[in-house]
């Protein structure tokens, strides 16, 4: 009876540790990559940024139970439409603020003397996204 | 009576030649008489010689130095920045469609096989395959009801995140590009101000 107690303590300290651990990383990641202000940047919404807060720990926290809970809720195909959409609109921020690609750029346009083009070398970007997900999803992974 | 002279030196500026630098070319230049101004605007300050590369650093204590030794009774006042980079590019050529070309392909090349690589590196299709179930309560091993639109979105926001389509951009603020290559250019200035400039006798080589 005195084990099991113990043992469930260790496992609750345990997984409430790497909770911590990982919710810590998680949000130093979101902020280090600056999606967040950039998305408050473009809408113009200061004001709002408690509320972009609660967004992000409530989607971890949804996240969270849906990768653990066995649970179907027998949505129609809108939902992942979507679900996939804004998915993508949010790994193409995260991609996109990658500090690499701010930083390759500046030197590249500088070397090869392309300043004027550089919204057509960033259209490649934008494109190679696209054409590598739809072509690893369609035919690669098949 | 002296005169006091405003200066405010340019940060940078390009040169098509090797030419005589004045120093209009190099600052502005403002006082309370019209005349003495139009003469210092025109006050040779520099010559620029093969020796000198193509790229000058104009110190403002140089050109002070040299304004009251030639004009009497003149307090110079400087205002801005005090160096000028003067740079010698020759006129620009056309743009290269080869070059241009290329640097597109690695890119867009590069970036495809990036994302793909994070995708495995994540296991996202394992995932897409368990949320196309909880969604929907059947079992697809490709859920391209959700990877499709996906892959769209992903453009979306690299779009929203450089704020630009092509040449058009959503709103008036620089996109963190633009703010970057100006960190860079700077960092350069500041390089060449350090280097560049006679008066600092230092070299990054010894």
């Amino acid at each position: 009876m005195i084990q099991t107690l113990l043992i469930n303590f260790l496992q609750v300290l345990i997984g409430f540790s790497g909770g911590l651990a990982v919710g810590g990383g998680f949000v130093a990641f979101i902020t280090v990559l600056g999606i967040i202000p950039r998305l408050i940047q473009l809408t113009k919404t200061e004001k709002l940024v408690k509320m972009y807060g609660g967004c992000v720990i409530i989607g971890l926290l949804i996240g969270t139970y849906f990768s653990f809970a066995d649970i179907i809720l027998n949505q129609s195909i809108i939902i992942l439409i979507l679900w996939g959409l804004f998915h993508g609109i949010f790994n193409g921020l995260l991609a996109a603020a990658l500090t690499e690609v701010l930083n390759v750029f500046p030197i590249i346009s500088k070397r090869i003397k392309m300043e004027r083009h550089l919204l057509i070398l960033l259209m490649a970007i934008v494109f190679g996204k696209i054409i590598g997900s739809l072509f690893q999803w369609t035919i690669f992974v098949k | 009576m002296t005169t006091i002279v405003y200066l405010r030196m340019k940060k940078n500026i390009d040169f098509s030649e090797m030419q005589e630098v004045q120093l209009k070319h190099i600052a502005y230049v403002s006082s309370t008489e019209p005349l003495l101004n139009k003469k210092l605007e025109n006050t040779p300050i520099y010559r620029i010689t093969k020796k000198d590369k193509n790229i000058v650093v104009m110190d403002s204590f140089l050109i002070i130095d040299h304004l009251t030794n030639i004009f009497e009774a003149i307090e110079i006042q400087l205002i801005g920045h005090s160096q000028t980079i003067i740079r010698v590019v020759p006129k620009k050529k056309p743009i290269n469609i080869f070059f241009v070309s290329v640097v597109w392909i690695i890119l867009f090349i590069g970036t495809a096989m990036t994302i793909m690589n994070f995708h495995y590196d994540v296991s996202m299709q394992e995932v897409q395959q368990k949320l196309h179930y909880l969604l929907t309560g059947e079992q697809n091993q490709y859920p391209l009801w959700i990877q499709i639109p996906y892959s769209l979105g992903l453009g979306i926001g690299t779009l929203l995140f450089f704020n630009h389509w092509f040449n058009k951009r959503f709103n008036e603020e620089p996109s963190p590009l633009e703010v970057e290559i100006y960190k860079y250019q700077q960092d350069l200035d500041n390089y060449l101000n350090q280097y560049e400039n006679k008066l600092n006798d230092t070299n990054p080589t010894n």
